[in-house]
């Protein structure tokens, strides 16, 4: 498999998941807002997840799972507490080196799709192969695009496209650059119930066929259980500590 | 391979931003129409102007030769060559000779006019061609034929006396026979703008006519045509330099064709100038338009700068896609209004060629046509850095939740560094490339204080409309909230309003201020009449004649010399280093005077006057400005060249003078001992209590009768002329300025354009609360209302104030505050505000609530 970065802290072969956690966060606190409107977001969060692990982050709406979501992603700086994601810490790095190392080993996915309405699908995917200044970018987009079945729809602008052809053409720029960690909120949000079905299957197959970590945010129970693990938000906090042994079954 | 990725070839990346950019304007311009309309019309009026300017530069140096008439000319005034002079000037070259001037010639019925005289010999013209019609050989044309002299007359004078070729008029004591009209001399220019038609007889004739008395004001013109082996730049000058050192007394103006026509080239460069502020004005103003439409691009393109960010691209690079992005559309822009300026000189030749009286050579000016496109492109630089800045601050979290409040944070210190870099840049620009560096100095001062005080203006009223009290009527609280809610239009508002108002109200207030000057009422106390060429041993017989003539009016006469400053403080005249303002002081020959007393119109500010009975060495009083001009002071000395005699006289007073009053003026004024015994003749205003054409006609005839050889200008006339050559200069103005105004209605539309989504989303809620369109109609024209009355009070302010800056001191003419322009220009911006607010708004009003809310 392709290694887009020569940083030490490259993707893990799924092998060695256990070695190291692929996501590592401690003590985190995030505040939004300034002064009287300032909102206590995330309160005192510890969390592990193992390389390769699929994950479904819970709760109702407000408790901050979209934006712990966003700090794994290295989208939101944390007020205190440490992220270290595949061996890289967050704390240690500034606004573009986040960017840079999110195009290599972080894919994302939105519940409303973002795709960048004046480039095709295709050049929608090359972005961020364009971006870490991949030689092959658009055969490479291409062949991500049949991936997830739309090899007919290369040259479709996002407007020519159904919802949930959309959200295939972001899961295939998400999953382009072959990242470490697919984080996706809410990714059947928009979409009817067939349409998310698909677009969950296609998830979960890619997850197997890449062994990468991912991590959903959602809703949807039944999704949320399709998970290795659940992570029930409340308020800004882990609802329960999460059983050791669930470490060892997911292992 | 991983390796290989991270250093992967990093011209792949460099062109990446010019491939996004491009991929975003794949889908069209829409939403940059403004943007390049902008950029496109105030580069259009620089390449315009300086196209224009260019080919008439050009016209002129490929003309020179054939303007001046041969390779040098030389001429005098008030006295022929001395035989001597014309020997050596024979010896060098072919000798064209030459004189003029302005002479009464009166019709068969007894009808007078003003003529401006030329007397040619055989050989005229040496270069060029005289255009008759009918067209006959010049030899033919100045012969004597039937007891009388032939004359070729301008169309105009036949139209004015009623007259047709063959009819016979007379001019001083000899009589002509019109043979032939004239429609082109190939000299023209070179003599300046006339007065009055021609008339073109031979030198025979002119002596015939018994005009040529000592002190006439006549001037021969003595053209040399050099041998065509010598005919040089380099060979004029080595004549020059001989003539004068040949004959250093002579006293005579030297032109070659570098120096064809200065007072006009100096015209030219000095419009031109002016223009060129104006089509920068415009530019100012289209930039206020480019930043209003790259803030709502950006703000349109904030999910898609998020999703770059989410997708790895670090803030520089996204920055640098969206800059390629407005430099392209700049280009864009630039290049259409290139296209149209670089046409104009080709336009303005193929529609207006034959009747333009200047040689206008259209051609491509690279330089021009390159200056205007750096205009473009800086200005689009300098504008649309602050909101691109913005992308460095766009959060991508903005993707996962709406941000509702829009943090209004200043860009990054580099940002700001780049963006001072920019305006310096411009700013340098402007002012390197400026003729007057210091009037463009003035205009960028003057442009960054009004947009300082527009800012300040639009902070202001958005302060002002929160503090007030809450009014209880809903529309009138909607519209004073929408002055001042986050994100109003009242800053961009505010900013395109006020600036084209003001650039509107300073150019109508000129207007009307040059047009009062010119072609309404005269001066309180300005004379009607001039009367040239009045012998001095009839000076008194002519004043009582006119007392006897008009009874209840004032009679002014002065004798009269004309010279040329030779040198003052012992520098040569070619050597002192004038001011731009006094130059032309030392260009051409000055009238000259003498008086025992202070004259009218003018007031002693520095030294003494002279005792009415004195009679130590020559003393001279010089304008005050003009002697700054000239780096001069009490005590200096100053040598005239008068009839080809070097006079020098003390400095022993500076005086102010009035020169609007139109009366005598001289810039000096000698003691009456400085000219004894030198031929001279008197210069005579009349100026009665009030005028009639019936009346002047009589006194024009009656003077003609009593004293054939004085000459008499009708003031109101000549002001006539100068006001037709000022139409045509206002008319440029107006066309350039009307460019600026189209830059400001376009900005304008589009800032108002830039808030009608919160106007569709504000209208379609109130409606589901049950607001009619009347009433929403209502609240939105009050808005409008009250931000164009404040900016209008702010615009009339500005503009007034760079208006009487301009016409007082650029122009040193009277400033009349011109009520009812500034009146109609506000009414007018209100009607525009409120219009093109209300027409967007319309459409806004008419959604249907349910396809909005469904969206939203």
């Amino acid at each position: 498999m392709d290694n887009l970065t020569a940083s030490p802290a490259s993707s893990v072969p799924s092998a060695t998941r256990d070695a190291t956690p692929s996501i590592s966060i401690t003590n985190l606190d995030l505040s939004l807002g300034t002064g009287a409107a300032r909102v206590h977001i995330l309160k005192n969060i510890s969390l592990r997840i193992a390389t390769g692990e699929a994950i479904g982050l819970v709760g109702a709406s407000g408790s901050g799972k979209s934006t712990l979501l966003m700090v794994m992603a290295g989208l939101e700086r944390p007020d205190s507490g440490e992220v270290v994601v595949n061996g890289t810490s967050f704390n240690a790095l500034d606004e573009d080196a986040l960017a840079r190392f999110r195009g290599r080993h972080v894919g994302i996915v939105f519940q409303s799709f973002h795709l960048i309405p004046t480039m095709t699908a295709l050049e929608n995917v090359s972005v961020p192969l364009e971006l870490a200044g991949h030689p092959d970018a658009a055969a490479r987009a291409a062949r991500e695009l049949e991936l997830v079945g739309l090899n007919e729809r290369l040259h479709h602008y996002p407007r020519q496209l159904s919802g949930g052809e959309q959200q295939r053409v972001a899961i295939a720029r998400a999953l382009a650059p072959d990242p470490a960690i697919l984080v996706a909120d809410e990714p059947t949000g928009n979409l009817d119930e067939t349409t998310g079905q698909q677009i969950v299957d296609l998830l979960f197959a890619q997850h197997a066929a890449r062994g990468m970590t991912m991590v959903l945010v959602t809703h949807d129970a039944a999704l949320a259980h399709k998970c290795d693990r659940v992570v029930r938000l409340r308020s800004g906090q882990i609802e329960t500590p999460e059983p050791e042994r669930r470490w060892t079954e997911t292992a | 391979m991983s390796l290989a990725v991270e250093s992967s070839p990093r011209t792949a990346i460099s062109l990446l931003p010019l491939r996004y950019a491009i991929r975003e304007l794949r889908s069209g311009l829409r939403g940059f129409y403004v943007f390049i309309a902008c950029i496109a019309l105030g580069v259009m009026a620089i390449a315009g102007v300086g196209s224009v300017a260019g080919s008439l530069a050009a016209g002129l140096s490929e003309q020179g030769r054939t303007l001046l008439g041969g390779d040098v000319s030389l001429s005098l005034i008030q006295r022929e060559a001395k035989p001597d002079e014309l020997a050596f000037l024979r010896a060098h070259g072919t000798v064209s000779v030459a004189a003029t001037m302005r002479a009464m010639v009166r019709a068969p019925d007894g009808q007078l006019a003003l003529t401006e005289m030329k007397a040619v010999d055989a050989a005229y013209p040496m270069l060029g061609a005289l255009a008759l019609e009918p067209s006959m050989p010049v030899a033919q044309l100045l012969a004597e034929r039937n007891g009388a002299f032939s004359a070729a007359v301008d169309p105009v004078l036949l139209a004015r006396l009623g007259l047709k070729i063959g009819d016979r008029v007379n001019i001083g004591e000899a009589a002509f026979e019109i043979r032939s009209a004239v429609t082109s001399e190939p000299d023209k220019l070179a003599g300046g703008i006339g007065f009055a038609p021609r008339v073109l007889v031979s030198e025979e004739a002119l002596r015939a006519t018994h005009l040529l008395q000592p002190g006439s004001l006549v001037r021969w013109i003595y053209r040399v045509r050099l041998p065509d082996n010598n005919a040089t730049d380099a060979g004029a000058k080595a004549f020059i330099d001989a003539t004068r050192a040949t004959l250093p007394n002579a006293g005579w103006e030297i032109r070659s064709q570098s120096n064809a026509s200065p007072q006009l080239e100096r015209t030219i460069k000095r419009f031109t100038q002016f223009l060129t502020l104006v089509g920068l004005a415009a530019l100012l103003v289209g930039g206020v338009g480019v930043a209003n439409a790259v803030k709502s691009h950006i703000d349109r393109r904030r999910d898609v700068i998020a999703a770059f960010k989410s997708l790895g691209a670090p803030a520089s690079r996204i920055f640098a896609i969206y800059l390629t992005q407005v430099m392209m559309l700049a280009a864009i822009g630039s290049l259409i209004g290139l296209a149209v300026g670089a046409a104009l000189p080709f336009v303005i030749v193929g529609l207006f060629g034959k009747l333009l009286p200047l040689p206008v050579e259209p051609a491509l000016h690279g330089g021009e046509l390159a200056m205007a496109f750096v205009y473009g492109l800086l200005t689009a630089l300098a504008f649309g850095l602050w909101p691109l800045a913005r992308i460095h601050d766009v959060p991508v979290a903005a993707l996962f939740r709406d941000t509702v409040s829009e943090e209004r944070r200043r860009p990054r210190l580099p940002y700001l560094i780049g963006m001072a870099a920019v305006i310096a840049l411009l700013i340098a620009v402007v002012i390197a490339l400026a003729y007057d560096k210091r009037i463009a100095a003035i205009f960028v001062a003057a442009s960054i204080v009004v947009f300082a005080l527009l800012r300040a203006l639009a902070a202001g009223l958005m302060a002002v409309a929160r503090r007030l009290p809450r009014p209880r009527g809903t529309m009138l609280r909607l519209a004073l909230s929408n002055i001042h809610r986050p994100g109003a239009l009242t800053p961009s508002v505010v900013l395109s309003l006020g600036l084209g108002l003001a650039v509107l109200v300073t150019i109508t207030q000129i207007d009307g201020n040059l047009r009062r000057q010119f072609m309404a009422a005269l001066p309180d106390h300005a004379p009607s009449f001039y009367f040239i060429d009045i012998p001095s041993t009839d000076a008194e017989r002519f004043d009582a004649f006119l007392k006897q003539q008009a009874p209840n009016a004032t009679v002014e006469d002065v004798p009269m010399l004309r010279g040329r400053i030779v040198s003052a403080r012992g520098v040569k005249a070619e050597d002192l280093k004038p001011t731009h303002d006094a130059e032309w002081v030392l260009q051409s020959d000055r009238g000259l005077t003498y008086t025992a007393e202070v004259p009218r119109g003018s007031k002693v500010v520095e030294g003494e006057w002279w005792a009415p009975d004195y009679s130590g060495p020559p003393l001279v009083s010089f304008e005050k400005k003009l002697a700054d001009g000239l780096g001069l002071k009490i005590g200096d000395e100053v040598v005239v060249n008068v009839l080809g005699r070097n006079i020098s006289a003390t400095i022993s007073n500076l005086r102010s003078v009035d020169w609007q009053s139109l009366g005598i003026n001289f810039v000096l004024v000698f003691s009456p001992n400085a000219f004894r015994g030198a031929p001279h003749t008197h210069i005579a205003t009349l100026t009665p209590p009030t005028t009639s054409a019936d009346e002047d006609a009589r006194i024009v005839k009656a003077v003609a009768n009593a004293f054939p050889m004085v000459t008499s200008v009708r003031v109101r006339e000549a002001l006539q002329t100068i006001g037709t050559v000022v139409t045509n200069l206002v008319l440029a103005i107006r066309g350039a300025s009307a460019i600026t105004l189209l830059a400001a209605i376009l900005v304008l539309g589009g800032a108002l354009a830039a808030g009608h989504r919160h106007r569709v989303y504000d209208a379609v809620i109130l409606k589901t609360l049950g607001a009619t369109r009347a009433r929403l109609l209502g609240a939105y024209a009050l808005e409008y209302l009250m931000i164009g009355i404040a900016t209008a009070v702010f615009g009339v302010l500005a503009g007034s104030v760079a208006a009487w800056l301009i016409v007082t001191r650029l122009m040193t003419l009277g400033f009349v505050w011109q009520a009812g322009n500034a009146a109609a220009v506000v009414a007018a911006a209100l009607a525009v505000t409120v219009g093109l607010g209300l027409a967007g708004t319309l459409s806004a009003l008419n959604r249907k609530p349910a396809s909005v809310l469904r969206s939203l």
